[in-house]
């Protein structure tokens, strides 16, 4: 039983759960339920998705302290990210599919719904390709200051998603609660960082 | 695993669940009022129209009482754009969130 469990909990029974939108969507394609455009949608939700809650961990940890749910995403935090960058390839992938053609992807390229994406997923791709153990080794406290850059493709992310989109219900529902944690992690640090007099009360 | 956890964990997977499900709505991006679907237009109609006129068309649907076409212009912008049901008069066309025309 406890072997079963400590299996169950493993990182890579983690990555087939990440991956299960992934293949219902893609299954749903394949069988022709749906067409490329209609991949769009989803594949970058889950990406979005994927990259906030990669995010909300060390902004959680501030506001609620070491709690062990916490330290359970902690150690899947670059799982989470990896899978954002997965999505993100595959929503590519889909545009490409559905677009057809180079030229096409090209005359709306000035398109501020379009750049925007493209350049989340330029940020996206060192922060993947560097996410190894390995990587993290050799690079010591470089990598820290490159996965930074993550917040710079947030950014672009929900540029590219409210620009694009249809209507921006969808976009500040997913974005709002990292909005919040990010807010109440500054209201924190900012509240221990003054002087004495207020900190005594 | 601490109850907690679990539940967490139990939380994400309902929670991943539920966004696999992507409801059909209106986007309000347009309105047509247009009577009764009876008297519309088919978009079998309004799609052969437009592949005359040099589209290509990807998709159409009803959004707002209008019907919605995704496709590329005979200018080769991809588009949606939207048409009345009935007289099948052109209304709006926006490219990735730009309008590049609307029906004065």
């Amino acid at each position: 039983m406890k072997v079963m469990l400590r299996l169950l909990n493993s990182l890579p029974v983690f990555w087939i759960f990440l991956s299960v939108p992934a293949l219902i969507l893609v299954r749903n394609y394949l069988a022709g339920d749906v067409i490329a455009m209609d991949m769009l949608h989803p594949t970058g939700e889950f990406s979005a998705r994927f990259m906030i809650i990669a995010m909300l961990i060390s902004p959680m940890m501030t506001v609620f302290g070491n709690r062990s749910w916490l330290t359970w995403l902690l150690r899947r935090r670059r799982s989470f990210g990896l899978a954002a960058f997965g999505y993100a390839l595959l929503h590519l992938i889909f545009y490409v599919i559905d677009m057809e053609e180079v030229s096409a992807m090209l005359a709306e390229i000035d398109a501020p719904g379009i750049w925007t994406g493209w350049l989340a997923f330029l940020v996206f791709t060192p922060l993947a390709i560097t996410s190894s153990n390995a990587a993290m080794r050799a690079m010591g406290k470089r990598w820290k200051s490159l996965q930074r850059l993550v917040y710079l493709a947030a950014l672009l992310t929900l540029a590219h998603w409210l620009l694009i989109h249809d209507g921006v219900t969808g976009a500040l529902i997913h974005f709002a609660p990292l909005a919040l944690f990010q807010l109440l992690r500054g209201i924190i640090i900012y509240s221990k960082a003054t002087p004495k007099a207020v900190q005594t009360e | 695993m601490k109850i907690s956890t679990r539940l967490f964990a139990a939380t994400l997977a309902v929670g991943m669940t539920a966004g696999l499900s992507v409801p059909a709505h209106a986007t309000g991006k347009m309105k047509c009022e247009a009577g009764p679907q009876s008297g519309w237009k088919t978009k079998t109609e309004l799609e052969a129209n437009l592949v005359k006129k040099g589209w290509k068309v990807k998709k159409s649907k009803v959004d707002g009482g209008c019907y919605e076409v995704y496709g590329t212009t005979p200018e080769g912008d991809r588009v949606e754009a939207y048409f009345h049901p009935v007289s099948l008069e052109k209304l709006l066309v926006s490219r990735r969130g730009k309008i590049l025309f609307r029906k004065e």
